[in-house]
C-alpha cells in the first residue's frame, strides 16, 4: 500500500513500490524514481461515475500515479493534512481533495441545501475504504470531534471535511437585522450532530451565507 | 553565515565593514545600526561589461549594496525565503528570484545552450527560465524566494530526480539538467495528466522545490 507522509506542512511524498495512488491532475511537483502519470476520466470512477460527475458539477481532474520511488505533490501552497481511513467514508469537496490511495472508492452524493450556501454545488466526493488521502485547507485545518452530546456549528465557507457518522443540517440566524444589512456576517451555519470529525480551515470561502 | 532565518519569510543579515552584501532593490524591511544602501547601476559584479551581459541575458533585476555595520532584515512580497549556504559550488537560480546574496560569491549568467545545446534552449523556455540563468559561485550564503515552502531533494548519481518545471526554483552542484516528456495520444486529444513535461536532473548535488506551481 502506498505510504503517505508530510514533507513540511505543504508537499505531501508518497512511497510507492510499484502500487499506485490517485491524486489531483498537475499537482505533482517532484518525484524519485520511475513514475507514470495517467489521467483518469471523470476521476476515475469509470463511466457511470463520469456522467454524475458531469451532472452534479462535481467533476474532478484526477491522475494515476504509478510506479517505483517517492512522488511529491503540492498545489498553489495549501496546507495538507492526512486522513487515515479504515472503513470509514471521507465526505469532502472535489476542490479540496488532492490525492487518495488508490484502493479507496470515490463517488458523488447529495448535500441538500448546505451545499449551495457553501458556495460548491448541491453535491460532494465521497471517499471510502481503508486508506489514506490528503485534503487541502486554506491555512492549518483543525479537526474538531462531534459526539452526541456535544454537537458543532460550523460556517459553511470555513468546512472542508468531515468523517464519520453524523448528521448535518443547516441552520440561519436571519432576523430582521439581516435585512436592513446590519447582518453579523453569520447568517447560517451546519449543524453536525451524532458521531465523528470536522475538518475547519481558518479561512472562509466567498459565499452566498458569507454576505449576509 | 550571514543569513538568519527570522521566520519563513523574513531573513536577516548581519553587515560587518568590508563585507558587501547585494540584495534585490527595496526589500529590505528594516535595519539597525549604521547601514548605507546604494542601488547597483551595474546589477551586480563584473562591471559595465557583466551589465551589459546580464542586459543582453534578460537577467538583470535591480540590485543594491548593502555596506556598513549592522543587521538588516530582508523579505519581499510575501514570498518564502530559503537560505542556501554555498561552499565552493555553483547554485543556478534565476535572478528574480534572488532576495539576497554575499558580495563573495561571484556572479555569472549561463546560457541554457551550453547544456544540450537546441533542447536546452527548448528547456529554458519551457521551464520559464529563458535563454539564460544566473549562476552564483563560492563560499557564502544566498537568500533564494519560492512561492509556497521549499524542500530540498539530493540528487545522488544513479538516482535522477524528476521536478515539475513550474516547481523548480534552483539546484546546485555537478548537476545536468535535460526536458523530459511523456506525451502521449492522451494529451493529444486534451487529456493529459498535466504532467507532459518533467526536468529531469541527473549527477551529484541539490534540487529545491517549492510547494505550489505558481511562478513569482
Amino acid at each position: 500500500m502506498a505510504q503517505f507522509r508530510l514533507q513540511g506542512s505543504k508537499v505531501l511524498a508518497v512511497d510507492l513500490t510499484g502500487d499506485a495512488v490517485k491524486a489531483k491532475n498537475g499537482s505533482m511537483v517532484a518525484y524519485e524514481g520511475d513514475m507514470t502519470f495517467k489521467k483518469m476520466s471523470g476521476g476515475g470512477d469509470g463511466l457511470r461515475g463520469m456522467v454524475t460527475r458531469r451532472l452534479t458539477g462535481e467533476q474532478m481532474e484526477v491522475m494515476e500515479v504509478k510506479g517505483h520511488g517517492t512522488c511529491y505533490f503540492a498545489d498553489r501552497a495549501t496546507e495538507i493534512n492526512l486522513v487515515s481511513l479504515r472503513g470509514e467514508t471521507l465526505y469532502v469537496e472535489a476542490s479540496n481533495l488532492l490525492a487518495a490511495d488508490s484502493s479507496l472508492r470515490t463517488g458523488t452524493t447529495f448535500t441538500g441545501l448546505r451545499g449551495a450556501s457553501q458556495g460548491n454545488g448541491l453535491f460532494t466526493t465521497t471517499v471510502e475504504g481503508s486508506g489514506q488521502a490528503a485534503i487541502m485547507s486554506d491555512g492549518t485545518a483543525i479537526v474538531l470531534r462531534v459526539t452526541p452530546s456535544t454537537p458543532l456549528q460550523v460556517d459553511p465557507g470555513a468546512y472542508i471535511a468531515h468523517t464519520g457518522k453524523l448528521k448535518q443540517h443547516f441552520q440561519s440566524g436571519v432576523n430582521f437585522r439581516t435585512f436592513i444589512g446590519e447582518g453579523s456576517g453569520e447568517a447560517f451555519q451546519i449543524r453536525f450532530e451524532g458521531e465523528g470529525l470536522v475538518y475547519v480551515q481558518p479561512s472562509e470561502r466567498t459565499t452566498f451565507g458569507g454576505d449576509v | 553565515m550571514p543569513f538568519r532565518p527570522l521566520n519563513s519569510r523574513m531573513v536577516e543579515a548581519t553587515v560587518v565593514p568590508g563585507q558587501r552584501l547585494f540584495s534585490q532593490r527595496g526589500a529590505m524591511l528594516a535595519y539597525k545600526g549604521d547601514v548605507s544602501f546604494t542601488p547597483s547601476i551595474t546589477g551586480g559584479q563584473g562591471g559595465v561589461l557583466g551589465m551589459i551581459g546580464r542586459r543582453v541575458a534578460n537577467e538583470a533585476t535591480p540590485l543594491m549594496t548593502v555596506e556598513g555595520s549592522g543587521t538588516v532584515m530582508f523579505g519581499h512580497g510575501g514570498h518564502h525565503v530559503h537560505v542556501v549556504e554555498l561552499a565552493g559550488e555553483t547554485l543556478y537560480v534565476e535572478a528574480d528570484r534572488l532576495l539576497a546574496f554575499d558580495g563573495s560569491l561571484q556572479q555569472g549568467t549561463m546560457f541554457m545552450g551550453s547544456q544540450g545545446g537546441v533542447m536546452g534552449m527548448v528547456r529554458g523556455q519551457v521551464t520559464g527560465q529563458g535563454l539564460f540563468t544566473t549562476t552564483l559561485k563560492g563560499r557564502g550564503a544566498v537568500a533564494v524566494m519560492a512561492h509556497g515552502g521549499v524542500i530540498e531533494l539530493p540528487i545522488r548519481s544513479g538516482r535522477p530526480v524528476h521536478v515539475d518545471p513550474q516547481a523548480y526554483v534552483a539546484h546546485r552542484g555537478d548537476v545536468r539538467s535535460k526536458l523530459s516528456t511523456a506525451i502521449g495520444w492522451r494529451e493529444m486529444v486534451g487529456r493529459g495528466s498535466g504532467e507532459a513535461f518533467q526536468l529531469e536532473l541527473s549527477g551529484e548535488g541539490t534540487v529545491y522545490v517549492q510547494a505550489s506551481e505558481e511562478k513569482l
